[in-house]
């Protein structure tokens, strides 16, 4: 995916930026600020989005805070038949037991009293019995609704956090989509090549020496294997005179005569041209087609490894290519091309800007002095 | 037409923002009329120590009269006090009295600009913070143009400088942002203000090889130039960039220039050369990538001037309005809020060479339109004459007596900073069109 596009040299900052904020949101996947990163990064998050560990620590926790239900200890008595006639002297319960019958003959009869009150404490402690039972049942039932409205929490935070995160997945696609239709947009308003008369017999049609299957004869006293990078003559049709040179002009044109914009391009989005000979530089890329309407192509720009690489696009129009390019940088550099195109990084010298003042744009030019 | 030129300090050997800028502008107009500068004999900043003999010297074919500070800074005394007008509800007097603590202390310079008003045409000065500007523009009202060099920190926030914004004839500011703070908490509006800046004598023919060889440094690198300190934001700077070094694509190597009051973290990609003559730095400029502008407060980056008159991209502090601002309006830089911008933002301008290519266009043509040193001579002169003509605006708005100048109503600077606008200025444009520097 190209890393942002900047179209033509009226660069609007504003518009890179958000380009930039909108790659870095997408990386992250939900757009929270600084400080709620490293909130959340403080907080165990899988231990609350994990059921299992959170129900047993979490209950544990409960359960601690909340000690088993013992009953109270609740006052009572106990009331039998001869209750009445107590006493810790012998001599005193002697006597009432003694005028027992006086007291029911001529006062009242206790006995239904007595009878009452006996069964008034055994109700008394089956009831206390039947409320500490429940108050233990209820207490049970307490730690399961815990459980249950903390689950719940939890699968509506999870639930959450997706749905932030599917929006976000949705705005980014919205916005692709848009850029794919703009892209397309643009693609479809381009003027297709159509190459001149003259140059169609020169353009070979076969593939290019390194590609093809056919062993170049070897000499006879060499023994040494062919080398890697192709011969310009081996495996490639015969030129007409003068073609060469007309290519190595066209060459020269793109490096030097076009707008830096017109000197980038994307392997991906650009067409693929036939297959040429190569003519022995260090870049094997097969040639590009010679030029291409410049109109509202798409350029991709790549980065300095790339910018020797054979140009996709050459705009026959450099002020119109430069004014209406868009470009998009590549983010994986080649580093081998790098060594092949622009010589060794660390052995330039010199960055400094052109004569124009510009920065220096590769274009197959190696930067430096 | 004689000018003066009020500074704190003044030489060719302070490097200080407000001091350079001041003496830039006094060696330009002096090429348009007489101009004398009125400092003191301090070059320290932070004790303001008397160094230099009172009395009149030229530097660099300007007259140069220098007074003696009365009384160094206490650095307790002016950290109570300023603490306490900052961030505690206080009095005009507490104000006054953390004035003349921050210093540099110079009655004798007030009262030559009051007694040789009349021989000025103009008097500019410098640092409205400062006692001279505070103290000198009120002695010479009608002809006082203030260079605020404003920064958004808590001193602009201070009652009494805000009578100072009103009753100077004419305000060069450095930047919209600073315009539009200064305007928002002073109501300046009615005073004529031009948005000025300053311009730099960057070498035309930089020799960026020469650097390379001189100091043997190889491979694509980003520079920071200025003093490496916490408050410029080279701590962040440094963590940023230890994270980008992470990214095996990225190939940058950070390069250092100016005294360092931060130890620098030891890495290969990392390295620190010191204090560097102007050649030497234009040359690594002109050599680098990409420069680093990590200062949380700026009223205006000559650094970034410099960079973007060299064609080179500047990557800043988005949290710095005035950098940020920068940035948008010349279309000359990226800017970043977070460790992640700030590797996406380098990334691209690394592997995008167009976009680098195209950043450094844009810059070289803002500096051009904008802080040329014909634009900007142009600026003066043109205020000058403006100033000329209009009327002068009335008397000075006195200070309050004593038992209102130890009435504790005025808030904490910090709270009436907090209330101010943010954000950079993106949509004015001048007057004669183009966008604002």
């Amino acid at each position: 995916m190209p890393e942002f596009n900047v179209r033509s040299d009226s660069v609007n900052v504003e518009h890179i930026m958000e380009q930039i904020r909108a790659r870095i949101r997408e990386k992250r996947g939900v757009d929270y600020t600084e400080e709620q990163i490293r909130e959340l990064a403080a907080i165990k998050l899988e231990k609350f989005l994990d059921p299992r560990g959170v129900r047993s620590d979490l209950l544990d926790q409960f359960r601690k805070a909340m000690p088993a239900y013992e009953p109270p200890v609740l006052p009572n008595y106990s009331f039998e038949s001869d209750t009445l006639f107590e006493s810790h002297r012998g001599i005193i319960r002697f006597f009432r037991k003694l005028f027992h019958p006086l007291l029911k003959l001529f006062l009242f009869n206790p006995n239904p009293l007595i009878r009452a009150l006996n069964i008034q404490a055994q109700l008394n402690t089956m009831y206390a019995e039947r409320e500490a039972q429940r108050e233990s049942s209820r207490r049970a039932m307490d730690q399961l609704y815990y459980e249950l409205i903390h689950n719940l929490v939890l699968e509506l935070t999870r639930t959450g956090i997706e749905v932030k995160n599917l929006k976000m997945r949705v705005e980014s696609l919205s916005s692709r989509l848009e850029f794919n239709e703009r892209r397309a947009r643009a693609l479809e308003s381009a003027v297709v090549y159509k190459p001149a008369e003259e140059e169609r017999p020169s353009r070979p049609s076969t593939p290019p020496a390194f590609a093809s299957p056919q062993p170049a004869p070897a000499p006879p006293q060499s023994q040494t294997p062919a080398p890697q990078a192709p011969h310009p003559q081996s495996g490639s049709p015969p030129e007409g005179p003068g073609q060469r040179s007309r290519r190595r002009r066209r060459r020269r044109g793109r490096r030097g005569g076009g707008s830096v914009a017109a000197q980038f391009g994307s392997p991906g989005a650009a067409p693929q041209p036939a297959a040429g000979a190569t003519d022995g530089s260090p870049d094997a890329r097969p040639e590009a087609p010679p030029a291409f309407a410049a109109g509202d192509s798409a350029f991709a720009s790549d980065d300095r490894s790339h910018a020797t690489a054979g140009p996709a696009f050459a705009a026959p129009d450099p002020t119109a290519a430069s004014a209406r390019s868009a470009f998009a940088s590549d983010d994986h550099p080649d580093a081998s091309a790098r060594q092949a195109q622009t010589g060794a990084d660390d052995g330039e010298e010199d960055d400094g800007p052109d004569d124009d003042g510009a920065p220096d744009t590769g274009g197959g030019e190696p930067h430096g002095q | 037409m004689k000018v003066a030129v009020v500074v704190q300090r003044y030489g060719t050997s302070i490097n200080g923002g407000a001091e350079l800028h001041a003496r830039y502008i006094a060696e330009r107009l002096a090429r348009h009329g007489e101009v004398e500068v009125l400092t003191t004999c301090t070059t320290d900043y932070v004790t303001w120590r008397n160094e230099l003999p009172p009395g009149v010297e030229q530097v660099n074919g300007v007259s140069v009269r220098r007074f003696p500070v009365k009384h160094e800074r206490d650095p307790h005394v002016f950290g109570r006090r300023q603490e306490r007008v900052f961030e505690q509800r206080h009095s005009l007097g507490d104000e006054l009295d953390w004035l003349d603590a921050e210093g540099p202390t110079t009655p004798a310079l007030v009262d030559h600009i009051a007694r040789y008003a009349g021989e000025y045409a103009f008097c500019l000065f410098f640092s409205y913070r400062y006692y001279h500007a505070f103290y000198g523009a009120r002695a010479a009202a009608d002809r006082a143009i203030l260079v605020p060099t404003a920064e958004r920190d808590a001193t602009i926030g201070l009652s009494i400088f805000h009578p100072l914004f009103r009753n100077v004839r004419a305000v060069m500011y450095n930047s919209p942002e600073e315009r539009t703070m200064i305007q928002a908490v002073s109501g300046n509006e009615a005073v004529a203000g031009v948005v000025v800046g300053v311009g730099s004598d960057v070498p035309s023919n930089p020799q960026p090889g020469r650097f390379r060889q001189k100091y043997n440094v190889r491979g694509p690198f980003a520079v920071y130039v200025g003093r490496i300190d916490v408050n410029k934001g080279c701590k962040e700077l440094f963590d940023f960039f230890e994270g980008y070094l992470q990214d095996p694509h990225g190939k940058l190597s950070l390069v250092l220039i100016g005294n360092s009051l931060l130890p620098i973290p030891q890495h290969p990609r990392i390295r620190h050369l010191g204090f560097l003559n102007d050649a030497d730095k234009f040359d690594a400029m002109a050599a680098a990538d990409v420069l680093f502008m990590p200062s949380y407060y700026e009223s205006l980056s000559m650094v970034a001037l410099e960079a973007w008159a060299l064609g080179r991209p500047v990557l800043a502090n988005g949290r710095c309005d005035v950098l940020k601002g920068q940035c948008i309006r010349s279309n000359a830089g990226l800017y970043y809020d977070n460790a992640q911008e700030f590797a996406e933002t380098l990334k691209a301008i690394e592997q995008n060479r167009w976009l680098s290519g195209t950043l450094g266009r844009n810059g070289r043509q803002f500096f051009r339109e904008h802080y040329d040193w014909p634009v900007i001579e142009r600026k003066y002169l043109d205020m000058f004459e403006r100033v000329r003509k209009a009327p002068a605006a009335g008397t000075v708005e006195p200070l309050p007596g004593w038992f209102d100048r130890r009435r504790q109503d005025l808030p904490a600077a910090e709270d009436i900073l907090a209330r101010l606008p943010t954000g950079p200025v993106t949509g004015h444009r001048q007057s004669d069109g183009r966008r604002w520097a």
